[in-house]
């Protein structure tokens, strides 16, 4: 290529999208997704400087120090672009892209964070192993149904808005309102566990008890929540999965 | 005893794969234990073991998230060699599997979450090494090659978690024989070991949904669907 180009064409956008689906692939304590990042952006700072120093020092920009959440990772990788058009083009200094990612990693981050690893994951996990009694093995394709819905059309979404609206995706991404959605989804999560608790503790009580059925769904619903009280109180998980285990079978050898 | 290598094969590249998945590449969920371990027992013909296992760790891992630098356990890992060992363990049998096996395979491949994560944390001394090389290659102009370390981080992953998940299919093999030696009363309690610990896994998913009144929300679904089954029970009377 002799001379820079700053057009990017849809190809070109499409390659960047779908490298950022590797952003961590190298992650590392050091540069955390800084691999990840400038392996995503490549494709478009390819199109935009010509081979030589300008590209280097572009690819430079984008090596030092990144983290953030891997999804909404796509807003800052669509925002990099954005910016590079513009440095490319001689608008604007490259100083202006380091201080977006620096402005926005942390946020971001938290962000992503709360909504789809302490929101959207357990909700659909436990909607998912909820609907197992029902659906048997097509909970799993609902269950991947439904995150990716949510996931994917986020992903997409966000880098759109970066690519777009450069700074201005903050606004955007503030009128979703995740950290609402993301509260209603965690009660969603506790809902399901409860009600699989109980459906648990019914159908082994129905199925093993005979005639002591209702006692052992009793049984094993106060299981259920000893061990809420027991984790609430910070006693580890393992602990409490085994003591179920060696009371279940001591009981199940002697009753 | 006969090993079958083909189910052992099948279960170190199923393992490898969503090892890939659930950090370096996509993290569309293939990694969850419910997905993972369903999908290995569709793999080694034992589907009921897959989802058991898949419920079971679900629930028990619901809470955990990968947030900034701190590595939680490796759910993955636990799920993979959980439910390969469940299944071949049911192979290794030549009936059914039961929920005996199930526990006996989470008793004794669920620890493999806390290996995951040593794991996690000794991948991370490689990722560090690409990391150098893909600056020095930057530095030196070679940007072709810097950009290329990246994908260097996706082979550890699957080749590391993909032997553990083989050897874990493996060992069911060898499991099993023992299930059949133990007191005919203590595999009853093993039995009833499965749904006791699915309760507990669910209680710890209640706990771990991170919703602000967990414990009334719980109840509400638990109270629920208790008088749903209780009800239909009834309509169900003569």
């Amino acid at each position: 290529m002799s001379a820079a180009e700053t057009a990017l064409p849809r190809s070109v956008l499409l390659r960047v999208f779908l490298r950022s689906l590797f952003l961590q692939a190298s992650w590392n304590p050091q540069g955390m997704q800084n691999l990840g990042l400038a392996y995503a952006v490549f494709p478009a700072l390819e199109r935009l400087y010509a081979a030589g120093p300008a590209r280097e020092e572009a690819v430079r920009r984008h090596l030092v120090f990144f983290n953030t959440h891997p999804y909404v990772a796509a807003a800052i990788v669509g925002g990099v672009v954005f910016h590079e058009e513009r440095i490319a083009r001689g608008e604007e200094a490259p100083d202006r892209v380091v201080a977006f990612k620096a402005a926005l990693m942390g946020p971001l981050a938290a962000l992503g964070d709360g909504f789809f690893w302490l929101s959207l994951k357990p909700a659909a996990g436990a909607v998912g192993a909820a609907l197992v009694p029902l659906l048997g093995l097509w909970a799993v394709p609902a269950f991947l149904v439904l995150y990716n819905l949510v996931h994917v059309l986020l992903r997409v979404r966000l880098y759109w808005l970066g690519l777009t609206l450069g700074d201005r995706l903050v606004e955007a991404v503030a009128r979703a309102n995740l950290p609402a959605r993301g509260a209603r989804l965690r009660t969603v999560a506790a809902v399901c566990a409860g009600g699989l608790a109980a459906w648990l503790a019914v159908s082994f009580g129905a199925n093993a008890g005979g005639a002591h059925a209702p006692l052992l769904a009793a049984g094993c619903l106060a299981l259920g929540v000893a061990s809420y009280v027991l984790v609430s109180r910070r006693v580890p998980n393992y602990v409490v999965l085994y003591l179920a285990a060696l009371l279940a079978c001591v009981a199940g050898a002697f009753l | 005893m006969s090993v079958v290598w083909v189910q052992v094969a099948l279960a170190g590249v199923w393992g490898g794969l969503v090892a890939v998945e659930r950090k370096a590449f996509l993290q569309a969920m293939m990694s969850r234990p419910l997905v993972a371990s369903s999908v290995m027992g569709l793999l080694l013909n034992d589907v009921p073991s897959g989802l058991a296992v898949g419920l079971l760790l679900e629930l028990f891992f619901l809470g955990t998230a990968n947030l900034g630098a701190a590595l939680p356990e490796n759910d993955t890992l636990a799920a993979t060699a959980t439910s390969a060992a469940a299944a071949t363990m049911t192979a290794a049998s030549g009936a059914g599997s039961t929920p005996a096996i199930w526990s006996l395979a989470v008793l004794l491949f669920i620890g493999m979450g806390r290996v995951g994560r040593r794991a996690d944390r000794l991948l991370e001394g490689y990722t560090a090494r690409l990391a150098r090389v893909a600056l020095a290659s930057a530095e030196a102009g070679n940007l072709t090659r810097a950009m290329r370390q990246n994908l260097w981080g996706m082979w550890p992953h699957f080749a590391l978690y993909g032997v553990l998940t083989a050897l874990c299919a493996l060992a069911g093999f060898f499991v099993e024989p023992v299930l059949q030696r133990l007191p005919h009363l203590l595999v009853r309690g093993l039995a009833w070991a499965w749904p006791a610990m699915a309760s507990v896994a669910a209680a710890i998913a209640a706990q771990g949904s991170h919703a602000r009144r967990a414990p009334l929300y719980a109840a509400l679904g638990a109270a629920a669907v208790t008088v749903a089954i209780v009800l239909s029970l009834l309509l169900e009377r003569p």
